[in-house]
């Protein structure tokens, strides 16, 4: 009965392929920078991508992780210490944040509002310095991560403290920290989304921006548990723990999700498109335009028909295999997605863009960043027990579906 | 190791959703009973009365609309589109909660959904029926209304599919019809059921036409359950796609105020929770009235007033963001919109609004308040009317002071848009009224899924398969 769920010894052999392969992304993307020729511009730009990216996987794990408390359904409770050790990555983001401000004048054109060509940009640019100055860019920034790291700590704590000591009346706790904590979660991502991606052009606006990163980080995290999981289920001690009905219920999840995100993307394209005003339209018609319209084509078949397509199917989620194939497409899909709206507000020529060698570079640097990332959720998913053995609600898990042990 | 802990102070969050004692028998009793019963109660006649006469206040102004033109409301430019616009929105909102419990609730296994599904199906019904007036008639020439349809004429009229509100056309329809079909397969196993147990003959005649045959055999239960399936799954869609497209019909125009790319998340969350006030707002007191504490639990109302604070939540959030970006895009009339919203003459309103759906309902954050059924009831209230302001600010207030200050001007409802308006609600509540006397409002046979009863097989395959160590999951009724 009282069986350790401690992780298996070769979880240690993964995480260390993956910081081996981040090593490895990292030295591609020195290469990379020191051959593109404006290494200092080349490495923020590549750098906020990769940031993104990974911090949006965080952000998702959080988000998740207060909605299996408020939901208190028992997919939750199998990939709880999965979603504490995501969103414990926080805390190193937070202080990989810093290259962000470094370079604020390098990413951002609005830290500089006199070097904008177009006359009206910059009139229009200067009307909002009182939100997009460096320093205030910089203090929200603080703030969003003391709140976001707070959240995920307060939740692990709790969570371990239910370990020690078993005492379930931490599940009350936790769900009272889970509601307020995602009102405060939900308005730091729209603002954290707004300012380090929306800002990139800042005389776009859309009022949906926040809503769709959030969307977007809760693909990639479902992604990242998915995958995550098929990990652990093919192990003692999660085998026979995580069944193909919980796979079932991920997959539905991740379906519900790549099903949430295409409906805000959409709804944002269509509501501007008709509009067709020439303080928004301008996003878009720069993403139509050459090698930009083949990955906007892409978004469409690979990040929402395919797997919609896919995760329609039962069988599919219930196995495995097959459903952590359709998890990685996903993931690469927001890598793509992330890159279709970050990279052309870059203002680089379309014959730099339309080269592999440049996408190689940014490429890199999400696998670098990646191992750090990579390395860090691994260690903290090693250093405790795979299953919160003493939630009130573990037998039923354990048991449901008449499976004994 | 869970009984070691069970003790320690915890409570299982997840209640029984039906009271205790109860069998097959009783339990079909108490909601037959209901409908079966020889005479018509005081309390329901009265509520009829008053109901059927605003049913009738709506008649008459329909035929006085129809007579005299759309002219005696009192739209008038710029401000062409006001209360048939805001009530059409309101009602279809409404509609939403219906959908979501059924369909939503249903996929999601949330058993609890058993006793309220096919009362809030109802509303959702008649919400759009409702609902369904106000562009029908706004139209000017209702009896042409078909053309609003894509079929082949010598007229050479065909309707333009880039307009929103052509798509509310099938939005709308589908939704109609979905919701219908849904609402009465579920209703054919207890329309049996009824027929079974009727005492008279005409009972039985109208029963049992309306069950369409149904003996119970387990291949109709077999259809029966793929059917269900398989409509919750289309009604999902329908869910967000709805109140989408009715969100479109403002977002795609260009008026500040109106384009914003966050509506239709915004308008759907809205939508919800203006359609959970309203299964609180009839709930609570026909629960109260037909005694069905056991089957409406205090679970069902605190579920729900959770559904309604974290939507409530979402659509404070749509607020924020309008405000928030109308200043970030650093558009004058955005802005101007936004302190012509805030501080203009209709500014009252705006700040009722904030009162009514953002403030008032954050004391559902209190468990103590979430189980006071007065509380709920008020709170749900307030959300009624504050749903109804949040339609008006955002469809008057932006047309009234619209590009040009010369066309300004105020907007003045007409009596005529009042009794309209009023005249909906009394129908919707003859229809709720005749709804809850004449069909089993709770469905019978889902409630019986619920008995411990019906649980005895699956606890015996249990036992067989597995080597349990006594830990069978817990039982409702326990």
């Amino acid at each position: 009965m009282n069986k350790s769920y401690q992780a298996p010894a070769d979880l240690g052999r993964i995480q260390y392929s993956a910081v081996g392969l981040g090593l490895l992304g990292l030295i591609g993307w020195i290469v990379g920078l020191l051959v593109s020729g404006h290494a200092r511009e080349m490495f923020f730009h590549t750098y906020l991508v990769a940031y993104v990216f990974w911090v949006s996987v965080a952000l998702g794990c959080l988000g998740w992780l207060m909605i299996q408390y408020l939901g208190g359904a028992s997919w939750g409770l199998l990939i709880r210490r999965i979603l504490e050790s995501g969103a414990s990555t926080l805390l190193p983001m937070a202080v990989l944040f810093v290259p962000v401000i470094v370079g604020i004048g390098d990413i951002y054109h609005w830290a500089n509002p006199a070097g904008i060509e177009s006359e009206e940009i910059r009139a229009l640019v200067e009307k909002k310095t009182a939100w997009l100055n460096p320093s205030f860019f910089t203090a929200r920034a603080v703030f969003y991560f003391v709140v976001l790291v707070l959240l995920a700590t307060v939740l692990r704590r709790l969570s371990h403290r239910l370990d020690r000591e078993g005492d379930p009346s931490v599940i009350q706790t936790a769900q009272n920290w889970s509601g307020p904590g995602f009102l405060l979660y939900g308005l730091v991502c729209t603002f954290a989304s707004i300012d380090w991606v929306m800002s990139l052009e800042p005389e776009w606006f859309s009022s949906m921006f926040g809503l769709l990163s959030i969307a977007g980080s809760g693909v990639s995290s479902m992604a990242l548990i998915i995958s995550v999981s098929v990990v652990l289920a093919g192990r003692e001690p999660m085998s026979g723990v995580i069944r193909p009905k919980h796979f079932h219920d991920l997959g539905k999840l991740l379906m519900a999700l790549v099903c949430v995100w295409a409906y805000f993307s959409f709804s944002q394209l269509l509501i501007i498109w008709s509009g067709n005003l020439p303080e928004e339209i301008p996003w878009y018609i720069e993403r139509f335009k050459g090698p930009w319209r083949y990955l906007g084509v892409a978004l469409i078949l690979l990040h929402f028909l395919l797997p919609f397509f896919l995760l329609l199917s039962r069988d599919l989620k219930k196995n495995a295999r097959r459903l952590v194939l359709v998890a990685w497409l996903v993931i690469a899909m927001r890598f793509v997605d992330l890159f279709w709206v970050i990279v052309p507000s870059f203002d680089l020529d379309h014959h730099q863009v339309a080269k592999f060698s440049t996408w190689a570079i940014y490429i890199a640097a999400t696998i670098g960043i990646g191992g750090v990332w990579l390395g860090w959720f691994f260690w903290q998913l090693r250093s405790h027990s795979l299953l919160p053995s003493n939630d009130p609600q573990i037998e039923e898990v354990l048991h449901a579906g008449g499976h004994g042990h | 190791m869970a009984e070691a802990t069970k003790n320690k102070g915890y409570v299982d969050p997840r209640p029984p959703v039906i009271g205790p004692g109860y069998d097959f028998n009783s339990l079909t009793n108490k909601i037959a009973d209901i409908v079966f019963m020889r005479h018509f109660q005081k309390g329901w006649l009265f509520g009829l009365a008053v109901a059927f006469l605003g049913a009738l206040m709506l008649f008459n102004t329909i035929g006085y609309l129809v007579l005299k033109g759309v002219g005696i409301w009192g739209n008038s430019v710029p401000v062409g589109w006001a209360f048939d616009i805001i009530n059409f929105v309101w009602w279809i909102g409404i509609g939403h909660a219906g959908t979501l419990i059924s369909a939503v609730l249903l996929l999601l296994r949330q058993s609890w959904r058993n006793s309220i599904n096919r009362f809030a199906e109802a509303m959702t019904l008649f919400a759009v029926a409702c609902a369904g007036l106000f562009p029908a008639l706004h139209t000017g020439r209702p009896w042409v209304d078909y053309w609003l349809f894509p079929y082949p004429n010598t007229m050479g009229m065909w309707p333009n599919f880039r307009s929103p509100l052509m798509w509310d056309v099938f939005a709308v329809s589908t939704y109609a019809t979905v919701s219908a079909l849904f609402w009465y397969i579920g209703l054919i196993p207890d329309l049996a059921t009824m027929r079974d147990s009727a005492k008279e003959k005409w009972q039985r005649m109208i029963f049992g036409m309306l069950a369409m045959g149904w003996r119970g055999d387990a291949r109709h239960w077999h259809r029966y359950e793929s059917a269900y399936l398989l409509l919750a799954g289309l009604s999902t869609p329908l869910v967000l796609s709805v109140h989408s497209i009715v969100s479109f019909d403002f977002a795609v125009g260009i008026i500040p105020g109106w384009h914003t790319t966050v509506f239709p998340p915004y308008f759907v969350a809205g939508a919800i929770y203006a359609g959970f006030a309203m299964v609180l707002t009839i709930g609570i007191p026909v629960r109260k009235f037909y005694h069905l504490e056991d089957l409406i639990t205090m679970r069902h109302i605190r579920n729900m007033s959770k559904v309604m604070l974290a939507t409530g939540l979402i659509v404070g959030y749509g607020y924020l963001m309008e405000l928030f970006i109308s200043w970030y895009s650093g558009n004058t009339y955005e802005m101007f919109m936004m302190k012509n919203r805030m501080f203009g003459p209709y500014g009252y309103m705006y700040w009722l609004l904030i009162l009514c759906n953002i403030i008032v309902p954050q004391v559902l954050w209190i468990k103590k308040y979430r189980e006071n059924l007065k509380i709920v009831f008020l709170v749900s209230m307030f959300i009624n009317v504050g749903m109804w302001l949040e339609r008006f600010v955002i469809i008057v207030m932006s047309l009234n002071r619209d590009f040009l200050p010369s066309s300004w001007r105020m907007y003045k409802p007409t009596v005529f848009d009042f009794s309209m308006f009023f005249g909906t609600i009394g129908f919707f509540l003859t229809l709720m009224f005749l709804f809850i006397r004449f069909v089993p409002m709770i469905p019978i046979f889902e409630m019986k899924a619920l008995l411990p009863q019906s649980k005895v097989e699956e606890k015996r395959e249990e036992a067989v398969e597995g080597s349990l160590p006594g830990g069978v999951a817990p039982q409702f009724g326990d």
